[in-house]
């Protein structure tokens, strides 16, 4: 294997592979937990599929009483961006007062932040939420309402070619008179006339609104810039960020620099595929503008997955998508903030995993409150370290400001999720909403970890799925790998 | 004497004068196609200055409900003057229907019908529209289209409903259904205009050729066209007073409501539903349009459409035009003109580019084709209205 490796860079020293994906993989949601003055927060998002769209807020106000939410959605646009409408007020649930749903308009594609006021007997707080907005899909139609258009089209078509003839056949008529068979035969060749005229007419409407909605597609459904990757035959990978039409097409718009997260401009990931045996969370170096290179640590031989986490100026992140063939390769040791474990081959465990071995012996238990995970059901994803004698363990460390990072990945790579302790946006979006809103910043950057970190988040498809939960201790990134089913 | 005079130049139809078919009441149903009609063109321009000022859209907004209001009224005052005449009508008023399907009733009532229910027809394929392509950012999509046809039929099907009875009518009835025509042909223009706000809405194309082609094409066919079939002299210039008097209602009137802004970015504040704009200068081409058409009764139709149709368009450039640079100026950013009003999305950095007339056609020769077009056009436009309206004018059922 070696040596087919060998063969197939030394005569094509660079392989390149260029891949499209939806951004932030198949996940939509945003989950984002923190605290609002006094009181403490779970914020649900769900993005409208097209835009412009409404998107739906639900709130779970995990401590503290709140009476009141009101939110408001601010364009990031990094230039010009005016100011939020309006606020509206969530609606609180008669049966589960911690519980408020509410929407918001989303008029644009980019970042927008949605500012909520929380008040009730402790006080008044704010909170400032990062959501993406970008158009995913356009909807069908259904077959019961297509048949219903078409037989009121048919219906309209044939009564105004009815009126047509009835018009020019009896419409001037004295009143009492009975058509005469001139009035007759005008009334059949105008009902011809506007029988072609009809018939005219709706293939040109036909053409016109499959033109309208092409053109609606090709301008409005968001597509991840491609990622292209080379490989140089030794240890390093070069990156591009390539532009695309809805890319291209919106740069005068908004700001499409890119800005830190985490103190790095890009976190690469690689998981060999298909078998997710070997994970590696990377920070490339940035070469110019939109590229990037890696020096590869030491890894094995096969193809590998790429996913490319990136964000722009105005808070929008981005997670592109590549596929790389790699040799093995003799690299260093991981340096920095780059880390990767190595793990069982994906769907060898029967069942949802719930202990992870680490490194140095000790264990990363998921601590799982239901049997069964279902999709839609928003979760914190519980995890401890503990020693072999299941004591916790109260040495974590701050991972790049966080408690931990959690990635979750499905089977079929159609998922892939970077969440943080706060949830799943990305902590640069969290510091710009912080400035705009003028909110305190406490989203999980930190300086002492807790021995349990958590992860809000819920799965959108049913599947197999594999999740990464990095942490750090005594200078060492550690990460557990757990698997889990996920129901309907 | 001027009666007689009047019918001579307007067309060589002659008025019914058989007293048993004569109506001498206006029917409740034509005073349900007024309320449709002024509820949906009501409903529209309170939409679109909702669309400007508020924003936020649902179907449930008061003015789609006042636009739905209209083919809701029409749809079902309609099917009932059908059904009424079909299975319960007396033989008089099934003498004076068309048959359609084995249905009878009033030709306009069918084409009101029609309309109506093509407007509502509209409503599920616009919410379909919403959720596979997202909520309006165009006018003219596939199911909008669908929702103005609506809209356009049931004013059209009013304004037979009302001319076959008018034709019919004389003394105070007659009096009242001119009027009444006037009115809802006047609601049809408003509409129209409506339909081209884009353009004609817009003051700085008021030194460009798109401005007077739109306006060559719309304004003419409905002043010509209304004006001949409701057989009154000075009728272009009445339609035109009406629409500028309905227009500038609105214009001063609509401010008078506070509004908020409830889409963002917000780059204007709202504190006041926003006007749609001072009306276009209508009535020096429609005055001309009534000489004209009057002095000029006994030539030939397209013989007075060609001049009609110029003298229209060089009246109307000539009163806009000049009309254009004051409206740029700053004595018009104010209650009256309109020109400090800006929808929320108008950032006041480019505020200047609305107090400021531009070029829509590039070059010169751009800008001459596009007025021969425009010359063409409201010939054309004019001709039509002629033709339409000597058809109305020859209804009876």
């Amino acid at each position: 294997m070696r040596n087919l490796y060998s063969q197939v860079w030394t005569l094509a020293l660079i392989f390149v592979t260029t891949t499209a994906a939806f951004a932030h993989v198949g996940n939509p949601n945003v989950y984002f937990e923190s605290d609002a003055g006094p009181y403490h927060l779970l914020v649900t998002v769900n993005p409208p599929p097209m835009i412009p769209g409404v998107a739906q807020v639900q709130v779970r106000v995990t401590s503290g009483t709140v009476t009141n939410i009101s939110i408001a959605p601010v364009y990031v646009n990094g230039k010009d961006q005016g100011l939020a409408p309006t606020p509206d007020p969530m609606l609180r649930s008669v049966n589960d007062p911690q519980w408020f749903t509410g929407k918001v308009w989303l008029m644009q594609s980019g970042a927008w932040e949605i500012h909520a006021e929380v008040s009730g007997p402790q006080g008044e707080g704010k909170l400032a939420v990062p959501v993406s907005a970008f158009a995913r899909r356009t909807l069908p139609m259904q077959r019961s309402l297509g048949v219903l258009l078409f037989m009121l089209m048919l219906f309209l078509a044939t009564g105004i070619v009815s009126i047509a003839g009835a018009a020019a056949r009896e419409g001037v008529l004295l009143p009492g008179s009975v058509p005469s068979p001139r009035n007759r035969r005008m009334g059949r060749i105008v009902m011809a006339v506007a029988t072609v005229l009809v018939v005219a007419i709706l293939v040109l409407g036909n053409w016109w609104w499959n033109a309208q909605a092409a053109d609606l597609k090709h301008n409005m459904l968001y597509s991840a810039p491609p990622l292209s990757v080379a490989f140089d035959g030794k240890g390093q990978l070069s990156l591009r960020i390539e532009e695309d039409y809805w890319h291209k097409t919106r740069k005068d718009q908004w700001s499409m620099g890119l800005i830190p997260d985490h103190g790095h401009l890009m976190h690469v990931f690689l998981l060999r595929m298909p078998s997710m045996d070997r994970f590696y969370h990377l920070h490339p170096a940035q070469t110019s503008d939109d590229s990037f290179t890696l020096n590869l640590p030491a890894i094995p031989s096969g193809e590998y997955k790429i996913f490319a986490d990136i964000v722009r100026s105005t808070g929008f992140p981005e997670t592109l998508v590549g596929k790389v063939l790699l040799p093995d390769v003799k690299g260093g040791p991981f340096s920095g903030d780059d880390s990767g474990t190595a793990a069982l081959t994906l769907g060898s465990s029967a069942s949802t995993t719930m202990v992870s071995p680490l490194p140095d012996g000790d264990n990363m238990v998921w601590e799982q409150a239901a049997s069964t995970l279902k999709t839609g059901q928003t979760t914190w994803f519980r995890f401890r370290v503990e020693d072999p004698q299941q004591h916790p363990l109260n040495d974590l460390e701050p991972y790049m400001g966080m408690a931990g990072h959690a990635e979750f990945v499905k089977s079929d790579f159609s998922v892939f999720a970077h969440i943080h302790p706060a949830g799943s946006v990305p902590m640069a979006s969290l510091m710009l909403a912080k400035e705009d809103s003028g909110s305190p910043m406490n989203h999980g950057s930190l300086h002492t970890v807790p021995a349990e970190v958590s992860f809000p988040y819920g799965f959108p498809q049913p599947g197999d799925y594999r999740l990464f939960v990095q942490i750090k201790r005594n200078g060492q990134i550690e990460t557990g790998v757990f698997d889990a089913h996920v129901a309907n | 004497m001027a009666e007689t005079a009047r019918i001579t130049f307007q067309s060589p139809v002659i008025v019914v004068e058989e007293s048993s078919v004569r109506a001498t009441a206006v029917p409740w149903y034509i005073w349900s196609s007024v309320v449709a009609v002024t509820s949906t063109t009501f409903g529209l321009y309170w939409d679109i200055s909702w669309h400007i000022g508020i924003g936020r859209d649902t179907f449930w907004t008061p003015a789609h409900v006042a636009i739905q209001l209209g083919a809701v009224i029409t749809g079902l005052s309609c099917a009932y003057l059908i059904l009424h005449t079909t299975f319960g009508g007396s033989a008089a008023s099934k003498e004076n229907s068309v048959r359609i399907w084995g249905l009878r009733g009033p030709l306009g009532a069918f084409i009101a019908a029609w309309g109506g229910f093509c407007m509502l027809t509209s409503a599920p394929f616009d919410n379909w529209w919403h959720e596979s392509f997202g909520l309006d950012v165009m006018i003219l999509s596939p199911p909008h289209v669908i929702l103005i046809l609506g809209i356009f039929m049931m004013g059209f099907g009013g304004l037979v409903l009302t001319t076959s009875q008018l034709n019919l009518s004389t003394g105070v009835a007659r009096e009242r259904l001119t009027r009444i025509l006037l009115y809802n042909g006047c609601l049809l223009l408003c509409l129209l205009f409506m339909l081209g706000l884009e353009y004609i809405g817009d003051q700085t194309l008021m030194h460009s050729a798109i401005y007077y082609r739109v306006l060559g094409m719309a304004a003419p066919i409905l002043l010509v066209g209304i004006g001949r079939a409701s057989g009154r002299r000075w009728a272009a210039t009445i339609l035109a007073a009406i629409y500028t008097g309905l227009w500038l209602a609105g214009n001063w009137i609509f401010p008078l409501f506070p509004a908020q802004a409830k889409l963002g970015p917000v780059f204007t504040p709202i504190t006041h539903m926003v006007p749609l704009g001072f009306p276009v200068l209508l009535l020096p081409g429609a005055i001309v349009l009534d000489i004209v058409l009057d002095r000029f009764a006994a030539r030939g139709d397209n013989w007075k459409a060609l001049v009609a149709g110029t003298g229209f368009l060089v009246a109307t450039v000539a009163a806009n035009w000049p009309f254009a640079y004051f409206m740029m100026s700053r004595y018009a950013r104010n209650w009256i003109f309109a020109m400090n009003e800006f929808g929320y999305d108008m950032p006041p950095s480019q505020y200047h580019l609305a107090w400021t007339l531009r070029a829509y056609e590039k070059t010169h020769v751009e800008f001459w084709v596009g007025m021969l077009i425009a010359l063409i056009a409201t010939g054309i436009s004019t001709r039509i209205g002629m033709f339409w309206g000597d058809w109305m004018r020859r209804i009876r059922r």
